[in-house]
């Protein structure tokens, strides 16, 4: 098969007319003026492209020589040899299968995300979390707290109350747990993987009973229990990875999206995980003979500062009061078979970290 | 040849990819990086520039990407480890108790890697990419570059950040009248000056109508930097000129908006060559070089970002 091009030779950009002949038994591109060989090209080694009737031909393992062919004929004569014996890339042959085979590619992808996501990397997460031993929960858990110090006061005779006051209760823990009472009246309390439970002295001042902070007690323990933070921790940075992963090329809007899904998804772990705690946080209530409506107490009171107060509230942030909350928590409670022991010296201890 | 007179001579620029062609590329390389679990981006990478590129005609002739996944990849895992070793020596740091200081030497180790990154960068793609067999390059001295761009690091700081439209200016001039096509020069001859009013009118103008003037502002942008292009080949020149107005901005910039929105994303490779589409149209080159007899000059150059962010891990950085 013959035909006419214009090349160019990788040295000038001066268009050369050349006679271009498909060689099928040496497997060459043969490109010739005046009968003189300028060039023969491996079939192995082209690349080609078409664009508004024009074939462009490369061959740039040797050259940066170009050619360009007008004739539509002999486009489609090459294409189908070169597809017919086999000198097309996997990938070449990829690209021209067309637009409906993309799309479904595309559709795949979107099942695969999904399926990827909600099902197989949660299990992945749980896994590495269980993996990680507990020195890693100490070691961020202390940086964490090296941070939080610099930048908090520390109120050593309430917390050597509030330690006092935990001592009497019986939490089920396997890590010894430290109480800390910082001054500061924003209404908060968490827990840091690393044992530490830190009070503000706002929250103890919204408090009319010792049942309520044990059950704030019992909630944040039972967060350390179940390591709650390191779970966080994988799950969230495996839904990155896996999110940046998969969608690395496509764009920034989608990777913008997918850190969204991310998110919502990680606040949803997070509601499982206080519910978790809400949970275990009142069988230490019960296993220790304390009424378990300090619970609800304690979220309602805390609902109702919400009302009349202009103080920083960041626990409810964290810890949504939601009727369904409030419902579940009595749900459990009238569950439960128990018997409850009034108990002075908890009472005597809260009233010691209550006063000013 | 000096005798002969200089005719005007007929150039025309032009994109003719298509959104659907792009989006094919795109669900590809989609594909190749989730099940490689992100190992395949420097080859998505490379299909994603063959296409744009191979796209984007002068006078009826492809510009051609000859970089290569393998040589991407290479930059990238040379990036990956002085990244590893910059936060290696940050925690390092912190975990001897200086937290500020940690983070002080990042930012500034950070910024330390930009002109050699802005130097590879662009040693490696001028010099793999072609028209008509002919190599694009980049000529820029490393070394005066780094000098340079401290300079007007410093500059800019003691300016309070006035002097950031100079150094934006200046660092464009310098990057492009070291680029070449083969023997025909670059030539960038932007100023500061007007640079730095034009920023001050847009961003005032902008705010005084609530954002209207954004479209004005990007298009002063856009003409300010093309028509200050222009290439050289001895006595003869072409000059670019832009025919972009803040009208077509507009089209362009809210018809992408509503594109991405509705399509959640998809239309990404559709935003993409309408924006390439809009850009090629609206510069307009005008003289008298012939392309038809520009000479091959550059040599290639197979370093992705490597060369230069290793020299630069061996010189100073434990300094």
């Amino acid at each position: 098969m013959l035909t006419k091009g214009l090349f160019f030779d990788g040295v000038s950009s001066t268009p050369q007319h050349v006679a271009v002949r498909l060689d099928t038994q040496n497997g060459n591109l043969t490109i010739s003026n005046d009968g003189i060989t300028l060039a023969a090209w491996p079939l192995s080694s082209i690349e080609s492209e078409q664009s508004e009737q024009v074939l462009h031909i490369y061959e740039y393992k040797n050259s940066l020589a170009y050619l360009k062919i007008p004739e539509v004929g002999f486009h489609l004569y090459l294409q189908k040899y070169l597809h017919e014996n086999g000198y097309l890339s996997w990938y070449q042959r990829l690209i021209i299968a067309g637009t409906h085979v993309h799309l479904a590619i595309v559709a795949f992808l979107m099942a695969f995300i999904v399926v990827g996501y909600f099902y197989i990397l949660p299990e992945v997460a749980a896994a590495a979390a269980e993996m990680l031993p507990e020195t890693f929960d100490d070691s961020i858990g202390n940086t964490v707290y090296a941070e939080f110090v610099t930048e908090s006061t520390i109120d050593s005779t309430k917390t050597a109350q509030l330690n006092a006051f935990a001592s009497k209760i019986r939490f089920n823990n396997k890590k010894k747990i430290k109480y800390i009472v910082v001054k500061s009246a924003t209404v908060n309390a968490f827990a840091l993987p690393n044992g530490t439970v830190v009070v503000y002295t706002g929250i103890v001042d919204q408090m009319k009973h010792y049942e309520e902070l044990a059950a704030l007690l019992g909630h944040e323990v039972a967060h350390i229990n179940n390591r709650h933070s390191i779970k966080m921790l994988c799950k969230n940075l495996s839904g990155y990875l896996f999110i940046s992963a998969v969608l690395s090329d496509v764009n920034g809007i989608m990777a913008v999206i997918g850190d969204n899904v991310n998110n919502l998804q990680s606040l949803s772990h997070s509601r499982n995980f206080e519910k978790q705690a809400d949970v275990d946080g009142l069988q230490t209530l019960v296993n220790n003979h304390i009424n378990p409506n300090g619970m609800i107490d304690l979220f309602k009171r805390l609902q109702q500062a919400t009302k009349h107060e202009m103080t920083s509230l960041e626990f409810l942030s964290t810890h949504p009061v939601t009727t369904e909350r409030l419902k579940y928590i009595s749900g459990l409670i009238a569950e439960k078979k128990m018997d409850i022991n009034h108990q002075p010296q908890l009472e005597q201890l809260f009233k010691q970290l209550k006063a000013k | 040849m000096e005798s002969t007179p200089s005719t005007n001579k007929s150039y025309q620029l032009n994109f003719i990819g298509n959104g659907s062609s792009f989006f094919s590329i795109i669900a590809i390389n989609w594909l190749l990086t989730a099940i490689t679990l992100g190992f395949y981006y420097p080859w998505a990478k490379e299909k994603k520039l063959k296409y744009l590129y191979g796209s984007t005609t002068l006078n009826n002739d492809h510009f051609q990407f000859l970089g290569t996944g393998k040589e991407m990849f290479k930059g990238y895992i040379k990036a990956l480890v002085l990244m590893v070793v910059l936060f290696a020596i940050f925690i390092g740091i912190v975990e001897k108790g200086h937290p500020n200081l940690a983070t002080l030497v990042l930012y500034l180790s950070l910024a330390a890697i930009l002109p050699f990154a802005i130097h590879g960068t662009y040693r490696y793609r001028m010099s793999k990419t072609i028209w008509r067999g002919i190599r694009f390059g980049y000529r820029g001295d490393r070394n005066e570059l780094v000098r340079n761009f401290f300079t007007w690091v410093f500059y800019t700081i003691i300016s309070f950040g006035i002097y950031a439209a100079w150094f934006t200016v200046n660092l464009r001039n310098y990057i492009f009248n070291n680029i070449r096509l083969g023997d025909i020069e670059f030539k960038s001859k932007a100023k500061g000056d007007d640079y730095f009013w034009l920023n001050v009118r847009g961003y005032f103008f902008t705010i005084f109508t609530l954002g209207i003037y954004m479209f004005w502002w990007q298009a002063n942008l856009f003409n300010f930097y093309i028509n200050n292009l222009s290439l050289e080949k001895g006595e003869q020149t072409i000059e670019l000129r832009s025919t972009a107005t803040a009208g077509g901005f507009f089209k362009l910039i809210i018809v992408n908006l509503l594109i991405i929105v509705f399509t959640f994303g998809f239309g990404y490779a559709w935003a993409v060559t309408r924006t390439l589409k809009f850009i090629t149209s609206n510069i307009q080159l005008e003289g008298d070089i012939d392309l038809d007899t520009v000479f091959q000059t550059e040599a290639s150059y197979n370093d992705a970002t490597g060369e230069d962010i290793s020299d630069y891990l061996n010189s100073d950085i434990v300094i």
